[in-house]
């Protein structure tokens, strides 16, 4: 059985003032997830991710559409669906602030019906799991982003859920939490759990999805196992570097692979690259003309998303 | 259960690291005053315990309307209340005991208009009989969160929760008799104050408290427990509704 099956879900957002716009935060998205996958859902901010995981959630109604978690539809068999779903929602609000972490946990453990004993040694574990044992009893308002998220993650999985939501999950924790929490949606995966995971850090996707499914503007693009994206990813660079004299930038534009060479304000100038190893050229060549302010970055994801659209030949 | 034990717990530790709730429990001895004063003043020792008894009912009252009534809107505000709703627990229950525990709270103001007219006016409430009064204030807080749980719901539809508990709060002391009892009031009164159970509450409260014995006892304070239940099923009702409508919206969550 498919964890997550989603048909032809729109969903419409009515303006709330007369002066509001109607937005159409998805539009007629299909996809599906088998048990056991970890699936990515990227996309830019407003692409409806957030809002397709709260229908899976049970907490939006879809406009249109069906969706189904283990064979349980979200709209008509809400009660089948809550026990086997755990949600982690990213942000700083989502807990009682004035309650210690542990505290929190445990009011999470008896609404997902366990006893106040096991809902006590799921606590702990958790807290120990995420690295919040030795803040278990502060409270949440004296709590670090990255530590708040942290949190929400243990509490998402309080109900020890089949299916899990996580929505930009990562958000405020530092490069090292981060990977700590990959390596714990890994073992999420190998306990036989599923995985849904809003983000739109397409490195994050990379790293830890089976596949990823694109959005942009509520309709999907495409859905790509990871290592496309890594290839996309890279493939294009780009490389923003002050001072070096006009001739040099003259030869790097003639290098093979370049794609522009443009000067940028407050940055400089700004080399961007579309093929596989012409980074490397490039950085050689402003090195040896003596650069030394030379930074490389990722694409943005809109980047990304035109050339793969780009090399489809598809329309947005 | 589970969920009713979960709310009782959850309130408990949110007042103890926030006792906000607890400002009713400062006003209600300056109310037992203000009234001890206007009866000592126009000579009226019989209605000395109705004038203690008034600031209890207040209190309550209060503690279920602006407290209790907006515990949904703080969730929802606070991102909580998505989250609540995706779990498998019947959010009306959770309030249920969110509520009883602030209702416990209210009731210490039993005691403390107690201590008012003991030690500031030198009367003593007549505890002739204990059993009815414990029952008739114990049921008394369990029908307030019923009818706390319809607020909360209706509450958090509104835009502006809070003016709305302030209007409510002083039509329904006066409807429920908190003040004078109901058989005073003009006679087309009388029968929407007999549908609220506070009505029936605090004639019996003030009959617990005097020493004439408490007439068809049971059958009054099965009013109160009736239509508390009648108000519990109404909220759970008017909150099923309310929820569908606003995953309908979109508007569980707070922009
Ligand atoms: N409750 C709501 N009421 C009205 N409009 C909404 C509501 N929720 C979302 N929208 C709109 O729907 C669109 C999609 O929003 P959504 O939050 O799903 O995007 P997202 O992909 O999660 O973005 P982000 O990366 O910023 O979190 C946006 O245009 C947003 O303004
Ligand atoms: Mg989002």
């Amino acid at each position: 059985m498919e964890a997550v099956e989603v048909e032809e879900i729109t969903r419409v957002f009515e303006p709330r003032r007369r002066s509001g716009t109607r937005v159409v935060a998805l539009d007629e998205v299909s996809l599906t997830v088998p048990t056991g996958e970890i699936h990515g859902l990227l996309g830019p901010n407003g692409a409806g991710k957030t809002t397709l995981v709260k229908i899976l959630s049970t907490v939006l109604l879809p406009t249109s559409g069906k969706a189904r978690v283990l064979g349980h539809d979200v709209v008509d068999e809400t009660e089948a669906v809550r026990p086997l779903i755990g949600i982690v929602f990213g942000g700083e609000r989502g807990l009682y602030w004035r309650l210690s972490g542990r505290q929190n946990l445990e009011y999470w453990g008896a609404l997902y019906k366990l006893s106040s004993r096991e809902a006590k040694e799921r606590a702990q574990q958790l807290l120990e799991r995420v690295g919040m044992a030795d803040k278990a009893d502060e409270r949440v308002e004296e709590y670090s982003r990255g530590m708040k998220q942290r949190l929400h993650l243990a509490r998402g999985l309080m109900g020890d859920g089949k299916v899990l939501f996580l929505d930009e999950p990562t958000t405020g924790m530092d490069p090292l939490a981060a990977r700590e929490f990959r390596a714990l949606i890994g073992e999420l995966r190998d306990e036989g759990r599923t995985i849904l995971l809003a983000t739109h850090d397409m490195v994050e996707a990379e790293m830890v999805c089976d596949r990823v499914t694109l959005i942009d503007r509520g309709k999907v693009i495409a859905t790509e196992s990871p290592r496309t994206l890594g290839q996309v990813l890279s493939r294009f660079q780009r490389i923003d570097v002050e001072g070096v004299p006009l001739v040099v930038l003259d030869e790097i534009r003639a290098i093979r692979g370049v794609a522009s060479v443009t000067a940028v304000d407050g940055v400089g100038t700004r080399i961007e690259v579309d093929e596989e190893g012409a980074t490397q050229l490039v950085l050689e060549r402003l090195v040896s003309a003596g650069a030394t302010s030379v930074r490389t970055s990722l694409p943005s994801l809109e980047e990304v998303y035109v050339q793969l659209i780009g090399e489809r030949g598809m329309e947005i | 259960m589970r969920a009713f034990r979960a709310g009782f717990a959850l309130e408990l530790w949110i007042i103890r690291s926030n006792p906000d709730a607890l400002m009713p429990l400062f006003t209600a001895p300056l109310f037992a005053i203000i009234f001890m004063a206007i009866v000592r003043q126009s000579g009226r020792p019989d209605l000395e315990s109705d004038a203690l008894m008034a600031p209890v009912l207040m209190t309550l009252l209060w503690v279920a309307l602006q407290h209790a009534g907006t515990l949904m809107v703080g969730d929802r505000w606070q991102a909580l209340l998505e989250p609540i709703i995706a779990s498998p627990t019947s959010l009306a229950s959770v309030l249920l005991g969110r509520i009883m525990s602030l209702m416990c709270f209210g009731l210490l103001s039993f005691f403390e208009v107690w201590a008012v007219g003991k030690l500031v006016f030198g009367v003593s409430i007549p505890f002739e009989h204990p059993v009815e009064l414990f029952l008739t204030l114990v049921c008394t807080a369990l029908a307030m969160a019923g009818l706390a749980v319809t607020f909360s719901a209706l509450l958090v539809m509104t835009r502006n929760a809070y003016t709305f508990t302030n209007s409510t709060s002083f039509p329904l002391y006066l409807l429920g008799g908190v003040f004078v009892p109901v058989a005073i009031l003009p006679d087309w009164i009388q029968p929407v104050s007999s549908i609220l159970f506070v009505s029936w509450s605090s004639d019996l409260l003030r009959a617990s408290v005097n020493e004439a014995p408490v007439e068809s006892f049971w059958p009054r304070l099965g009013m109160v427990l009736l239509l508390g239940t009648a108000s519990f099923a109404i909220g759970r009702v008017v909150l099923h509704y309310v929820l569908r409508r606003m995953r309908a919206s979109g508007e569980l969550a707070a922009a």
